[in-house]
């Protein structure tokens, strides 16, 4: 019984995070209005951190794959 | 470069008639021929999803957008794709053990045996021809054209549609969605290889990588943030891109197939890993590419750009290869179309196997020849022909998502509302209806429209089954 609460758990949050990038990805966080600094290696505000939103959503899908409904832990626990 | 351009073809060529030999099996069921026997492995997988996924639209389109618009056009799809991949991993798990309680010949027909009615699939597959199509045509239009240009006195740009379109017909109707798992792969590779061939000679060109957005500022450092130059990137179009790219899986027959096609749960979710790392991978040399031609190629033409950029500028060896490359990854994405529109027309089909058969395959060379027709009079909006196909089948969301949740059979108001909704996107393509009230798009509308007609839906019939029961 634990052991699925935490699965099931810990798939929940690799959604939240994901639905929380995404939202942020449409704030000023990410997408500020006419703004190209500051540059990480030459490369424009937008650009870098949508890479690295771009990475850590790719990131919680390894993850998410592991905690996922259907996978080993999930079947497992069940 | 025409001595290298003998080289790669040659070799393509072959290691497509390969894939074509390899699948061939004389006494193969239609299941083998039309799903690959369901058995398709992650690395394949992944390829062949890939390969269907960054088409011309990727190699042609992306550059240009990026020159255009700038540097919002990694929002508009490398984080749309990104969580595209994330959704696979709950949709994905809840379609097939759907697919494995009524079975699965495509996606309409699922819907069919999901809502206990046939117009639910017949609406799919009308969605899908309606949307798949033009975008199917585009992309051979876009190469035709190109190579037309890139390759001036050797053939037609009618004469290189036809010649995609044959190549198409012929290894599909020989070797079966497992030829074209098998060459997507090969596709897949070569189209990952070259732009980033090409994007690091263009990163080289300019200096580096900072030089580059360097250059790019001192001609036009709008491009270099959102909205973008032309005021394109706006958040209401860059979040509804986002909702009709996270559900191409959902709605478009070609990727569905792949989703219900994979060996394994496990093999499902290793392909979704491998579709967002290649993602990544294949857009970000897109936008050196892009922010290249901001520089060199301000205000040329769409055509003089790629044909430059992506050739004149390159090695002899690159260019040539860049060439195939693009033959590739259009007859990639569109033979995944096509068959798979063959698909859907085989799950709303009834009668013995045989007939069926006879009028997929049947379906797959008509709907190969109106791409074709439609190929000779379609416009080079690469990138926004593409959101337009996305756009109006994720108007059809509702029903697939509803149908592979349920357990009971949902309302037949959820396919009547979607296609509703689909048809109007599509007249207000064509200006019957305008296409945006007071700021809003007609697709935001549509939208929430969708989203809270699928609650009540839902919440009607969850009330009526507590009443019963």
């Amino acid at each position: 019984m634990y052991m699925k609460r935490k699965v099931k758990r810990s798939w929940h949050a690799a959604v939240a995070a994901v639905v929380i990038l995404t939202i942020l990805t449409f704030t000023p966080a990410i997408i500020p209005y006419g703004q190209y600094r500051p540059e990480l290696l030459g490369i424009p505000y937008t650009l870098w951190t949508g890479i690295l939103v771009g990475m850590a959503i790719v990131g919680l899908t390894i993850y998410g794959s592991t905690v996922c409904p259907g996978s080993k832990k999930w079947e497992e626990s069940r | 470069m025409i001595t290298w351009f003998i080289i790669f073809a040659v070799i393509y060529v072959g290691l497509l008639v390969f894939a074509s030999v390899k699948s061939y099996s004389r006494n193969r069921t239609a299941d083998e021929f039309m799903l690959a026997n369901k058995s398709i492995t992650s690395i394949l997988g992944f390829l062949t999803y890939s390969a269907a996924l960054f088409s011309a639209f990727t190699f042609m389109g992306m550059p240009d957008f990026f020159r255009n618009h700038g540097v919002g056009a990694w929002i508009f799809l490398a984080v749309s794709d990104a969580v595209m991949v994330f959704l696979i991993l709950w949709f994905g798990y809840n379609l097939r053990s759907q697919a494995k309680r009524y079975g699965f010949k495509g996606i309409a027909g699922l819907m069919m045996s999901c809502f206990k009615n046939k117009w639910a699939g017949y609406a799919l597959f009308a969605s899908a021809f309606i949307f798949l199509v033009p975008y199917v045509a585009i992309q051979i239009r876009g190469i035709s054209i190109f190579l037309d240009a890139t390759l001036p006195g050797s053939l037609p740009s009618w004469g290189w549609s036809t010649i995609i379109v044959v190549f198409m017909l012929i290894y599909s109707e020989i070797g079966g969605l497992k030829a074209i798992v098998y060459s997507d792969a090969i596709q897949g590779l070569i189209l990952l290889t070259v732009i980033w061939l090409i994007g690091t000679t263009c990163i080289g060109y300019e200096g580096g990588v900072a030089s580059l957005f360097n250059g790019v500022e001192a001609v036009n450092s709008k491009l270099l943030s959102t909205p973008g130059p032309n005021g394109l990137f706006d958040r209401q179009f860059l979040i509804t891109s986002l909702i009709a790219v996270i559900l191409i899986p959902v709605t478009q027959p070609h990727f569905t197939i792949r989703i219900a096609v994979m060996k394994s749960l496990r093999s499902m979710h290793r392909m979704a890993i491998g579709v967002g790392v290649f993602a990544l991978l294949i857009i970000l040399p897109t936008a050196f590419i892009g922010m290249y031609g901001a520089i060199n190629y301000t205000n040329a033409a769409t055509a003089d750009f790629l044909s430059n950029a992506l050739l004149f500028d390159q090695a002899d060896s690159i260019a040539a290869l860049a060439i195939i490359g693009l033959f590739a990854a259009v007859l990639s994405t569109t033979n995944a179309q096509i068959f798979a529109l063959g698909s859907e027309l085989r799950s709303i089909l009834k009668g013995k196997e045989k007939k069926v058969m006879f009028w997929a395959r049947l379906g797959i060379f008509i709907f190969a020849i109106i791409t074709l027709v439609f190929s000779t009079f379609m416009s080079d909006q690469l990138v926004l022909l593409a959101r337009m196909s996305f756009t109006g089948t994720s108007m059809m969301a509702p029903v697939v998502i509803v149908g592979v949740l349920s357990k009971e059979a949902p309302g037949k108001e959820l396919f009547i509302v979607s296609f509703t909704a689909l048809i109007l996107f599509l007249i207000s393509l064509f200006n019957v209806i305008p296409g945006e009230y007071n700021g809003f798009l007609i697709e935001s509308i549509l939208y929430i429209v969708l989203a809270i007609t699928t609650g009540l839906s839902l919440l009607i019939r969850k009330t009526k089954l507590q009443q019963s029961t």
